[in-house]
């Protein structure tokens, strides 16, 4: 992975204070991998509320995972049928079962993970979690509810997500209704001492 | 002068050194018998250790001491092929070290991964889309929404 392209022509200009975020730029100006920093020293993105990208990146990171098990699963179903039985098992997205069983292996895999721990492999992936309006963890009754929300969200026309954009504290629908929101749980200044760390490994001989 | 003043003298002195070397015999021989009275073993138990230490000002004594020139007389490598690493590190329990000091966090976070250093590049550019749109929308909506405070995180251990 390569560092954009705009950051070695010139930085984006510091973002204001009230979007709450700090501003990611490259390390020493160089095409080197980057972190975000703050404009004056580096902060510490943990706890602050996650944004658009990083929430859909981490939400298609999820649907891979959460439909390559199930396809795995059907797979390992249809071989196991085929060996056992001799015959084998077609599978169709027609098929009223294989419907019904992909919402429920998608609800359980969602609320498992939400009410487990508030984040989902692509959440872990991406350093974003899913906490409590005020901060607590999520529990297995908004966990749940997050859960059921979830899909309103993209039944209104993908509309329950606009409160991640335009919103003061970036919550979707299904936050709002679960009183969730979703914040950065990594902490980039690790994360900027581990590049430097790597930078300085690299220079020795 | 008197004529026999002369051979008073000489008397005295002849006199003086043999009382003299009696002297330092009986003295010798004295010392002797002390000596050997004396119990070292008691005598050193008598003495208050830390009261001698305390009058002893520890620091004027380093201060005399001239260190580089100790350290210049040392023949270092003669000194470490005389130490037995080996011995040293068997006795060295890695685990208690690892346990109670922060060797174990610098040996994972120096042994991290190009997984990890994928990782941090990619969290770090969504947070840079993040940033992006946030200021898009700023820029659209006149900066008429601020904000909120960020709530605080439960008691959980940070991602790597």
């Amino acid at each position: 992975m390569t560092a954009p392209a705009d950051a070695d022509a010139g930085l984006p200009e510091p973002v204001p204070s009230r979007v709450g975020v700090s501003q990611p730029v490259p390390l020493g100006g160089s095409p080197q991998p980057h972190v975000p920093v703050g404009t004056g020293e580096t902060e510490n993105l943990r706890g602050q509320h996650a944004g658009f990208a990083s929430r859909f990146i981490a939400f298609i990171v999820d649907c891979a995972v959460s439909i390559g098990v199930f396809m795995l699963v059907l797979g390992a179903a249809s071989f196991a049928a085929s060996v056992l039985t001799g015959t084998s098992i077609h599978w169709s997205r027609a098929n009223t079962w294989v419907v019904v069983a992909f919402f429920a292996w998608e609800f359980f895999y969602y609320a498992y993970f939400w009410t487990a721990s508030g984040k989902t492999p692509g959440m872990v992936l991406l350093g974003v979690q899913v906490v409590g309006q005020d901060g607590t963890s999520v529990g297995t009754k908004r966990g749940l509810l997050r859960t059921l929300a979830f899909p309103l969200s993209f039944l209104l026309l993908g509309l329950g997500f606009l409160g991640i954009l335009l919103g003061r504290d970036r919550r979707a629908l299904h936050d709002v209704i679960a009183d969730t929101a979703v914040v950065y749980c990594w902490d980039a200044r690790e994360a900027r001492l581990r590049s430097l760390a790597r930078e300085g490994g690299n220079r020795q001989p | 002068m008197y004529p026999g003043d002369g051979v008073r003298r000489s008397a005295a002195r002849r006199v003086t050194e043999q009382v003299e070397s009696i002297a330092q015999g009986v003295a010798q021989r004295v010392i002797d018998l002390v000596v050997e009275s004396l119990d070292m073993n008691a005598l050193i138990a008598k003495i208050d250790l830390n009261v001698v230490l305390g009058r002893v000002d520890l620091n004027e004594v380093v201060d005399r001491i001239d260190l580089n020139q100790i350290v210049d007389q040392l023949d270092v490598n003669r000194l470490m092929a005389r130490v037995d690493i080996n011995q040293i590190v068997s006795q060295i329990d890695i685990e208690a070290l690892v346990k109670n000091t922060d060797l174990g966090a610098i040996m994972v976070s120096s042994s991290s991964s190009l997984a990890t250093e994928a990782v941090d590049q990619g969290r770090s550019h969504a947070v840079s889309m993040d940033d992006t749109l946030a200021r898009w929308v700023s820029r659209i909506r006149r900066n008429r929404v601020g904000r909120a405070e960020p709530p605080e995180l439960p008691n959980t251990p940070e991602e790597p």
